[in-house]
């Protein structure tokens, strides 16, 4: 009896490929007996074209049938096998057979009657001398392993015959194993089916082999396998389908016994897997993870129905094709070689960030060096005082437990939420753990330093010349806002200087990989954390990066969601005081500025007599500091204005648009005035949105810069040179003591108190500091003292008094007059030990409360005067048990508490594994070799000229029109992801997208 | 013909040199009106109570006798009291005015050897359940007739405070001052006393570290700490408990003597000072004013002091204290540290108000004297603080005792005085005027319906001449703004 073999071709929507697929059909040397055609509810030409093609059946079936179905629907209109010569030859719309595929596939079951099922050579569609696809395998544990894959085909591995599986397009299969078998696992839409199919095959006994020769073309349309498509979409549904298939799989194989532990481990396992996926830079996936895990457990019937069909075949153990598995080491070892020849291939073409070679080494240690000059009265202290800078708390365990909804032990104390500023400062100290507090020398000892790798850094996206990489580090350590924040004490601003930078860095390289999405996520939160009033500027970038991201939106639409996952508890915390406008108040502890004129905003000087008093003090009476500084700035801000005008002005017009948003930020803060310390009403600072304006200035200055090629430096250097000279005032007011900074002893109580609060560390001391309007501000400090990170903006915004708060002041007021009332049994209340009374600033009213004072505690019978110390007068007073009177409640937070904490966490942590800069996952690189090989063969296709405009298509690189960056840099941008992470444009590329060589301003 | 390529380029060029433009012109137009526009300040005020303590006992010391430095030079330093002072006192409650008997016990005077009338103290407890405290008031007035002593010497009994000023006193040849300071408090008061004269700060170490013991009165005579000055200027601040300071000055003219006076505390430095009266008992001629012909002791001045480092242009204005005859007002430039006597204005006979306006802080009082048949006497007239609300008042015996009222709200106010026993009397002070009211020694009156008011009664007749200033309580008992955070 002569071998019958039947064609059955599916398809749904895919008439781009069937003419090709069905000339090759037509073709073949060996014709099918039968050509059964089935379309799945196309709504294209697919219908016409199959039917035009005269096959013996045509079905029109159903949208919803995957290939195995369809297959089986084409079978059931077949006459029943009468022996093992009839065969089915399973085809897809993108299966084009080369003329004498079926011909040698049909020889090869025909030798061999043990072998079942043959399966072809597949080959890419485009690129015909890759091989796309040659047999399948499992690993011992079940995953799926593609033996051969985007390898160019030079017969290395035509020898092979024996497989465990073969992939479903091409695959031809005795029509009476089909029928034995019942098919394909409908469980298995799409992914596996096959492998599953040849598993079941080997399992009753056959044979399942590969035949080299037979070689048939597949696009990877999805019809037969998987899509091959690295569209996120599609790629992400191709990701799910995957690991349903592998836990379907493990359902169905694994021995009874083990499925509950198996069924157990779904959901863990899907969480650790998560990790993975972050890990691995495929956050897409982590909602099929899921989605997997949840389908497996809760589809008993499916897993039922196959265990049944599989039981019911099967005739050998597992033993029998332990044999034919690929072990884990194996593919381990062939996803590293793959790793390292796609990541040769692209660095082969790419510029470096070239730091120690460019002077990036050199700008720091010059930095270092300026800032060591102006750190001079600094050198070897141990803790700063001053201005905003406080202790932090002594040990890491208490940074932390500063952080999220929860108790604050500030003043009196109350339940509220932290400033995510806390969170900062818990990091930072967390990395001085050995002594928090110098956590913020240290921020100080390399703010110059770190400012200038942060410039320099940023600077490489916009060029390559080392000498304009220097100019934007020194005009950027340079900033006037940058040195009166360091002088003023102002820890959350110079943060804000320091990670400015780095979030431009990172932000535009957003598009491209997730590392760099996500760590622009995690600066997004410290910057917003550090300067609130920022926030509003970076969610306008932030939702123009958005709108103008494309496909690749995803990157960018994370990138606030660690900062709104931090503030949560702040944000429902102030709503539900009804005081939005407090979220942007400063955090830390408050140092009032005075409202700065909008031309000296204008010039970059945030609300600080710096440069005023600076002259003074130098004696340089003669001069206007508001008429030379704008000389001296001039340059700088003729250049950046220039840059509109000259090639790169897309680039520059986007570093104005960040400028004006620095600006309007730092003229709308500077008329806040949200908080208040005593009577002294306490501005937003207005210098952190000068920082923003100043990154846009430098920004501009130094695209406009490139430019101008070899007449760049002249300009460079006297703009660099002028704001030196603006600076020198700034520079040295540390020196010449207008700075509020200074050396700190490590305390901010007497002596005598912080010995106390070494027994008892709740010990309170009653503050009385006389107020510049005759008032007294009085406030509460349990043990050795205020520390930075229980700061809270809640207290500082209050606007309402509490009956604590009353009591507190009814306490004060009467201990600072001479009164009828017996404090003892308040001071007792309040856990209160000590009263200092702080020297008064200058004012006569203040003078006269602070003798006032002086006079009613020293009259005070219950109080015994302990004398002067340097942090005012001390009284104490005896009978206090502070400890018991004011404890700290247990769980303060409640469950509001640990919910928000555990989404901070998710969030946070999630941006944190997914910014770890770890090496690419396997399903990457798989695809960007898929990806490479398709590129590679559309550009021989094309002949492709040497500029290619910027298409349709090619929009997912055109992230941020207005931070475009060209492509000379742009490739040198990617570079320097690549080497943290792997990861790069070439692998992630669109597979439909060129390499987007836009026209380039700098090639000129 | 230039190619397709070329036009693009050269029209690329075009098109970005005009979108650059506009770029330009919209950064500029943006800052340039941001500098323009003046945006809305949103401000948060800071919250803060008003807090109002607790009132608490209320304590006034009178100064006691006067007293002398002993004849017997062996013991210089060591005085005694002459004769007795009359005290006149009484205490109302603030709110239904109503009469509180004050407790009344005595200060130890140990530096008095002859102590037969010690100082008293005067103390009120709080009522109970009151929110203000009582009205507490008290004054000793004495006329002293021995061959050193002669004259009318009037007191206020006063608060402790811990600061305080007394400007007056003189230790030049035939001049007496004695420093009296008592402590009425339950603590150890340590005094330190700074004297400053014609020519600065006196360098007197004996002035600090003074401990008056509670319950006690020590008595220290200038002499010691700055001999020949003519013109001191005291603060007294004290640590630990407080002290009620005064300063007693009596003349000795030849062999007659020229006069006694306890002056008391001024009020502290202040840009305005108000002296609510000065009686003047001989006309003051303007040749002794523009010339500085016949100054001496006895020509009615103010002593002006400038507490702090900068020269303070002074403008004293003197207004006749019945309103009846225009104001006269004269500018002087006051050193600092240094105490400056200056001339009245040409005055007539009769009462004035003055009103000191500085530009630095001054602390100030104004001296008179009358030289009549029956004697020698001199009189100081001490600024004071202004009363805000109902006070009390007990006006000690002597010659014509007359009440000046200066009215520094800014309503006309429509005071009634009452006295202790009798009918009330009514009286209108404009904003801003002063009046003058004869009242009877002896009597303790309540005075009510003004807002602010500064208050001194003075005593003239023949060979007599005195005053006291009446004072708030002190400001440790008022409000104060309380901050949390």
């Amino acid at each position: 009896m002569q071998p019958r073999v039947t064609a059955i071709l599916v398809a749904r929507n895919g008439a781009k490929h069937l003419e090709r697929t069905l000339k090759a059909l037509s073709l073949q040397t060996r014709k099918p007996d039968i050509v059964i055609t089935v379309d799945c509810g196309s709504s294209d030409s697919t219908a016409k074209l199959l039917a035009d093609f005269g096959p013996t059946q045509f079905i029109a079936a159903d949208a919803d049938l995957n290939f195995g179905q369809a297959i089986d629907a084409a079978v059931r209109v077949t006459t029943p096998p009468t022996h093992d010569r009839e065969m089915l030859w399973l085809l897809a719309q993108d299966s084009a057979p080369d003329p004498n595929a079926l011909e040698i596939l049909v020889d090869a079951l025909e030798i061999a009657p043990s072998v079942a099922v043959a399966g072809p050579k597949v080959m890419e569609w485009i690129a015909g001398e890759y091989i796309h696809n040659f047999g399948e395998s499992m690993t011992p544990t079940g995953a799926t392993v593609t033996l051969v894959e985007s390898e160019l085909d030079q017969g290395q591995h035509d020898g092979l015959s024996d497989v465990l599986a073969v992939s479903a397009g091409g695959l031809l299969v005795r029509h009476t194993v089909w029928e034995q078998l019942g098919g394909f696992d409908p469980a298995l839409s799409v992914v596996d089916d096959s492998l599953d199919f040849c598993v079941r095959v080997r399992l009753a006994g056959y044979r399942v082999s590969v035949v080299p020769a037979a070689r048939v073309a597949s696009a990877g349309d999805g019809i037969a396998g998987p899509n091959q498509s690295s569209r996120g979409r599609l790629r992400r549904r191709r990701v799910r389908a995957e690991r349903s298939a592998q836990l379907h799989r493990r359902l169905v194989y694994a021995p009874a016994w083990t499925l509950v532990f198996h069924w157990l481990s779904l959901l863990p396992l899907a969480f650790l897997r998560s990790i993975g996926q972050l890990l691995r830079k495929e956050p897409g996936a982590i909602v099929g993870e899921f989605a997997a895990a949840f389908g497996a457990a809760f589809n008993g019937m499916r897993v039922g129905n196959a265990r049944r069909s599989f039981a019911k075949t099967r005739t050998l153990g597992w033993d029998a094709i332990s044999i034919l598995r690929v072990p884990s080491a194996e593919v381990r070892r062939r996803h590293s070689l793959k790793r390292e020849a796609s990541l040769f291939g692209l660095h082969g073409e790419r510029p470096e960030i070239r730091f120690f070679s460019g002077g990036g080494a050199w700008t720091m240690l010059a930095a270092a060096v300026v800032g060591i000059i102006m750190m001079v009265p600094l050198l070897g202290a141990e803790t700063l005082t001053g201005g905003g800078l406080l202790p932090l708390s002594p040990t890491v365990p208490e940074l932390w437990a500063s952080v999220g909804y929860g108790w604050r032990d500030l003043g009196l104390g109350f339940v509220g939420a932290a400033d995510p500023f806390a969170a900062v400062v818990a990091v930072i100290g967390s990395i001085a753990f050995w002594s928090p507090s110098f956590a913020l020398v240290l921020v100080y000892a390399l703010a110059f330093p770190l400012a200038a790798i942060g410039a320099w850094m940023a600077a490489t996206r916009l060029t390559d010349r080392g000498s304009l990489r220097a100019l934007a580090a020194a005009l950027w350590v340079l900033a006037p806002t940058f040195l009166i924040a360091l002088a003023d004490g102002r820890p959350a601003a110079i943060l804000v200087h320091l990670l400015l930078p780095w979030l431009f860095f990172a932000w535009f390289a957003a598009a491209r990989t997730w590392s760099a999405s996500a760590s622009a996520a995690l600066l997004f939160a410290a910057v917003a954390a550090c300067a609130p009033s920022l926030a509003p500027a970076l969610f306008v970038v932030w939702l123009l990066s958005v709108a103008l991201a494309g496909r690749r939106v995803m990157r960018f639409i994370g990138i606030p969601l660690p900062a709104l996952a931090l503030a949560l508890p702040l944000i429902v915390h102030q709503g539900l005081r009804g005081d939005w406008l407090a979220l942007v108040a400063d955090p830390g502890l408050p140092v009032p500025s005075g409202q700065a004129p909008t031309l000296q905003l204008l010039l970059g000087l945030p609300g600080s007599d710096g440069w005023a008093a600076a002259l003074d003090r130098f004696g340089i009476v003669g001069f206007d500091p508001q008429l030379f500084v704008p000389i001296l700035l001039a340059p700088l801000a003729v250049l950046a204005v220039l840059a509109l005008l000259l090639p790169g002005a897309r680039l520059a017009s986007g570093a104005w648009l960040v400028a004006l948003l620095g600006f309007g930020t730092a003229l709308v803060a500077n008329q806040l005035v949200l908080a208040a310390i005593g009577a002294e009403p306490v501005r937003v600072w207005s210098g952190t949105g000068l920082s923003l304006y100043w990154l846009g200035l430098v920004g501009a200055l130094i695209i406009g810069l490139r430019s101008l090629h070899r007449f760049a430096s002249t300009p460079g250097v006297v703009a660099a040179l002028a704001l030196a000279a603006v600076a020198l005032p700034l520079i040295g007011s540390l020196h010449v003591g207008t700075a509020a900074v200074r050396e700190g002893t490590g305390q901010t109580q007497p002596a005598f108190v912080a010995a106390e609060a070494q027994i008892d560390n709740r010990v309170g001391t009653l503050k009385l500091t006389p107020q510049a309007d005759g008032g007294l501000l009085a406030s509460i400090e349990r043990g050795v003292g205020a520390t930075l990170n229980q700061q809270s903006t809640l207290d500082s915004t209050d606007q309402t008094l509490s009956d604590r708060e009353k009591t507190l002041a009814g306490l004060a007021g009467n201990l600072a007059s001479r009164s009828g009332l017996d404090a003892s049994a308040d001071l007792a209340e309040l856990g209160i030990r000590f009263i200092v009374l702080q020297p008064p600033g200058s004012g006569i009213d203040a003078a006269d409360t602070a003798l006032r004072t002086e006079t009613a505690l020293d009259g005070n019978s219950a109080l015994a005067p302990v004398g002067d110390t340097e942090f005012g007068r001390l009284w104490q007073f005896g009978e206090t048990d502070a400890a018991a009177s004011t404890p700290i409640p247990a769980r303060a937070g409640g469950v509001f508490g640990l919910v928000t904490l555990l989404i901070a966490l998710a969030v946070v942590g999630s941006a944190v594994l997914l910014a770890l800069p770890i090496g690419a996952g396997r399903e990457a690189v798989r695809q960007a070799n898929r990806d490479a090989i398709r590129r590679a063969a559309r550009a021989n296709a094309k002949q492709k000229p040497k500029r290619v405009r910027r298409g349709k298509g090619s929009v997912a690189s055109d992230l941020e029109a207005d931070l475009e960056v060209p492509l000379g840099t742009d490739l040198e941008a990617d570079l320097a992801m690549d080497r943290e992470t792997g990861v790069g444009t070439g692998l992630e590329s669109p597979d439909d997208g060129t390499a987007d060589p836009v026209e380039d301003d700098n090639a000129r | 013909m230039p190619d397709k390529s070329q036009l693009a380029r050269i029209g690329g060029r075009a098109g970005r040199g005009v979108l650059g433009l506009v770029g330009i012109a919209v950064v500029v137009a943006t800052l340039g009106a941001a500098t323009l526009v003046t945006l809305p300040t949103i401000e948060r005020e800071p919250q803060s109570s008003e807090i109002a303590p607790l009132p608490s006992e209320q304590q006034r010391v009178c100064p006691g006798p006067l007293l002398t430095l002993a004849e017997d030079s062996t013991q210089a330093q060591s005085a005694s009291s002459v004769g007795a002072a009359s005290a006149v006192y009484g205490a109302v409650d603030a709110v239904s005015l109503e009469q509180i008997r004050p407790q009344v016990t005595e200060i130890t005077a140990v530096d008095d050897m002859n102590s037969r009338q010690p100082p008293l103290l005067l103390t009120v407890p709080v009522q109970n359940g009151a929110t203000v405290p009582p009205l507490v008031t008290g004054s000793q007035s004495q006329v002293a007739a021995t061959d050193t002593i002669g004259g009318l010497a009037v007191a206020a009994c006063a608060e402790a405070v811990s600061d305080s000023w007394i400007v007056g006193g003189s230790t030049d040849i035939g001049r007496t001052s004695l420093l009296l300071l008592s402590n009425p408090t339950p603590v150890l008061a340590t005094v330190d006393v700074t004297v400053y004269g014609e020519s600065g700060l006196i360098d007197a170490p004996g002035a600090t570290g003074i401990l008056v013991q509670p319950g006690e009165q020590r008595v220290i005579s200038l002499a010691g700490l700055a001999p020949n000055v003519k013109s001191p200027v005291l603060q007294v601040s004290s640590r630990g408990g407080q002290v009620a300071a005064s300063l007693e000055q009596s003349s000795i003219r030849g062999i007659e003597p020229g006069g006694v006076e306890i002056i008391g505390t001024t009020a502290m430095p202040a840009f305005n000072q108000t002296i609510a009266g000065v009686r003047v008992m001989a006309a003051v001629s303007a040749e002794t004013v523009t010339t500085g012909e016949g100054f001496n002791a006895d020509t009615p001045s103010i002593r002006v002091f400038v507490p702090g480092s900068s020269a303070a242009t002074v403008q004293i204005g003197v207004t006749s204290a019945d309103g009846t005859t225009e104001g006269t007002s004269t500018q002087v430039d006051v050193e600092p540290g240094i105490a400056t006597e200056i001339p009245l204005a040409p005055l007539a006979v009769g009462s004035f108000s003055v009103h000191l306006r500085s530009d630095e802080p001054i602390v100030a009082a104004a001296r008179t004297a009358t030289d009549s048949a029956g004697g020698k006497d001199f009189g100081w007239f001490s600024a004071s603080a202004p009363l805000v609300g109902p006070f009390a008042i007990a006006v000690a015996a002597g010659p014509s005792p007359t009440m000046h009222l200066v009215n520094g709200g800014a309503a006309d106010a429509a005071l009634t005085l009452t006295p202790a026993e009798g009918t009330p009397v009514n009286l209108q002070v404009g904003a801003g005027a002063s009046a003058t009211v004869p009242v009877s020694g002896g009597v303790t009156y309540v005075v009510s319906g003004g807002s602010e008011l500064w208050a001194l009664v003075d005593y003239s007749g023949d060979g007599a001449l005195s005053s006291f200033a009446l004072n708030p309580s002190g400001p440790l008992a008022s409000s104060i703004r309380v901050y949390t955070h």
